[in-house]
């Protein structure tokens, strides 16, 4: 019978691996996409990865300052996306569209 | 667990509560007004007397060398020396931004509300001593950014500029905090005397530490828009409001540079295992200089050019963070960077200021033909913008010769003499986009008409007053240049 038992047993190398996977596809969802929206949620699956990263490090080192730093990157996100939010509806406004591709005024 | 807080504590950080109670006042009385927006004089009061007294407090606490909140934030010369040159710079800015066609219309309440606090989130960032609250400062001063170039008057670069300058500085903010959550998972704190002391034991045997510290690294970098990741800074700087723009580059700048003087104080670059970084990091100060001078060379635009010789500025400055990080004589290299910064914000915010003087309407967008004439004009404006621009080359007597002056010696000293020949290299090459402006301005023939408009009084004499400290401070700068060694050796 095969031993399973290695594999069930979560330790912190499958967290920080989670995370860094979670954050590769915020980091793509940024740089490949066009809409906006898409953008700003690449955003925010990049803080959360970095989240679970610090909540892991925190249950193994045993002290509470990243759970701690955990609620200031949550109040800190939760901003952004106001601001990234109020950002999108003023691109609306003006283009009628939610997406990057009108930005060519400035290059060279 | 007991946590006390004295008195003493908010005592050091009243700075940034006068700066904040100072911003809200406006604000409160426009709503108190039925959303009337009173005479922007009077804001621009209320703004000047938040910054005085923030300076004021930031002068008396200067000497103390405390910590405070159990240690989350330190008031050491380096955090007091930046905080003063923050405060000036924003009172600069802030005379600016209200004489501007682009921000001040209905919303200069709203403008000067998000400036000051900006300023408090600067503050902030200068002071942390825990990596929590760098994190904290910098994304309150990214957010207030934001939003003030997109209440920018002027309608479509200004969208554009906004949002290609807030999704790059979360994406980059979001890698600086991923590099800072790996460096609590190794270190265990994060707290800066924390990191800087276990720093070089763990960057020699822990490479998940080392990949932290190089993503800390790279935040940093974004930041102060060196060589890979400088791609933001022309659009950015073009596209916002000038007022903003001069902000921008010299404030944002000045603290970045600040929080990298205070890691690179761990004396990391002297660790082998960090020496591949370090050779890295000497090629992006070269790149950085060559890609903001040659940029420079190229553009049409007055503030797209002041953009790309920002970066270059910035990889002068990186030499110096170099020098300040290998161990020996690293003081030298530490008291070229904040001397460079100093001299850097008053040059750069002045000659943004000119450019700023120059605008009529909120979209215009200078370019050199537009400066045709203007020695024959107003020639007090074009003398003070020659002194400005000989002083970002590095012309002798001026300030900014003194900058790369101290930076590059500090580099020979180092042994680093091949980043300090592609210095001057890299000053050679500027000196043809520097002197392009003086050029127009005394020689060429004006095309569209002379200059008729009034200058407005309070910007002119601002800018009047930025050309003169650069010609004083450069005949007079080895006092300020102890004063800075001498705040700066009791970090290092």
């Amino acid at each position: 019978m095969l031993d399973t038992e290695a594999l069930m047993r979560i330790g912190l190398g499958h967290y920080i691996a989670l995370s860094g996977i979670i954050f590769s596809f915020g980091m793509i969802a940024v740089m490949m996409r066009k809409n906006v929206i898409v953008m700003l949620m690449g955003v925010e699956l990049m803080l959360n990865a970095v989240n679970l990263s610090f909540v892991a490090f925190a249950k193994e080192a045993g002290n509470l300052n990243g759970h701690i730093m955990v609620f200031f990157v949550m109040t800190i996100a939760a901003a952004e996306a106001g601001v990234g939010l109020a950002l999108a509806v003023a691109i609306y406004k003006k283009f009628h569209e939610v997406n990057i591709r009108f930005f060519e005024q400035l290059k060279g | 667990m007991e946590i006390q807080f004295k008195l003493v504590d908010f005592l050091l950080v009243s700075p940034a509560v006068a700066l904040f109670i100072f911003s809200c006042i406006p604000l409160l009385i426009k709503v108190l007004r039925g959303n009337v927006e009173q005479n922007s004089f009077a804001t621009l009061i209320w703004g000047y007397m938040g910054i005085i007294i923030a300076a004021g407090l930031t002068v008396a606490t200067m000497g103390s060398n405390r910590t405070a909140f159990e240690g989350a934030l330190v008031f050491d010369g380096l955090s007091g020396f930046t905080g003063l040159v923050l405060l000036f710079v924003a009172a600069v800015s802030l005379t600016f931004a209200r004489d501007s066609e682009s921000t001040n219309d209905k919303q200069f309440t709203e403008n000067m509300f998000l400036m000051l606090n900006c300023v408090v989130g600067m503050l902030t960032m200068a002071w942390a001593n825990d990596l929590i609250v760098v994190f904290v400062g910098l994304e309150l001063f990214s957010l207030c950014l934001y939003m003030m170039i997109a209440l920018s008057l002027e309608q479509r670069t200004s969208k554009e500029a906004a949002f290609k300058y807030f999704i790059l500085g979360s994406f980059a903010s979001a890698l600086m905090l991923y590099g800072i959550s790996f460096i609590y998972g190794t270190v265990g704190s994060t707290y800066l005397p924390d990191m800087i002391s276990a720093a070089p034991n763990l960057l020699a045997t822990n490479r998940l530490f080392l990949f932290g510290f190089v993503l800390l690294l790279v935040g940093v970098c974004f930041k102060v828009a060196i060589f890979p990741f400088h791609a933001w800074a022309p659009d950015v700087y073009q596209g916002s409001p000038t007022p903003l723009t001069s902000f921008m580059a010299t404030a944002v700048k000045a603290v970045s540079l600040a929080f990298f003087l205070r890691l690179v104080a761990s004396q990391a670059f002297s660790v082998e295992r960090f020496w591949p970084f370090v050779d890295v990091l000497q090629w992006l100060a070269v790149l950085t200089i060559l890609v903001g001078n040659v940029g420079a060379f190229r553009q049409k635009s007055l503030k797209r050019m002041m953009a790309y010789s920002s970066i270059a500025h910035s990889g002068y400055v990186l030499i110096g963070l170099i020098a300040a990080g290998i161990g020996g004589a690293s003081m030298l290299g530490a008291g070229g960077v904040m001397f460079y910064i100093f001299s850097y914000s008053i040059m750069t915010i002045g000659a943004f200021g000119v450019l700023h003087l120059l605008e009529t309407r909120a979209d215009s967008d200078l370019t050199f033909e537009d400066l045709r004439g203007l020695g024959r004009d107003k020639p007090w404006l074009a003398l003070a913008m020659t002194i400005l621009l000989l002083s970002l080359t590095g012309i002798p007597p001026t300030l900014g010769f003194w900058g790369k002056f101290f930076i590059f010696s500090a580099a020979v000293k180092q042994g680093l003499v091949w980043l300090a020949i592609w210095g001057v290299v890299g000053s050679i090459i500027s000196v043809y986009y520097y002197l392009r402006p003086i050029v127009a301005m005394y020689m060429e023939e004006p095309t569209a008409g002379r200059y008729t408009f009034e200058l407005r009084p309070l910007s002119y004499f601002a800018v009047l007053f930025l050309a003169l400290l650069t010609m004083a401070f450069g005949l007079a700068s080895e006092p300020v240049y102890q004063a800075v060694l001498a705040s700066v050796s009791k970090v290092f």
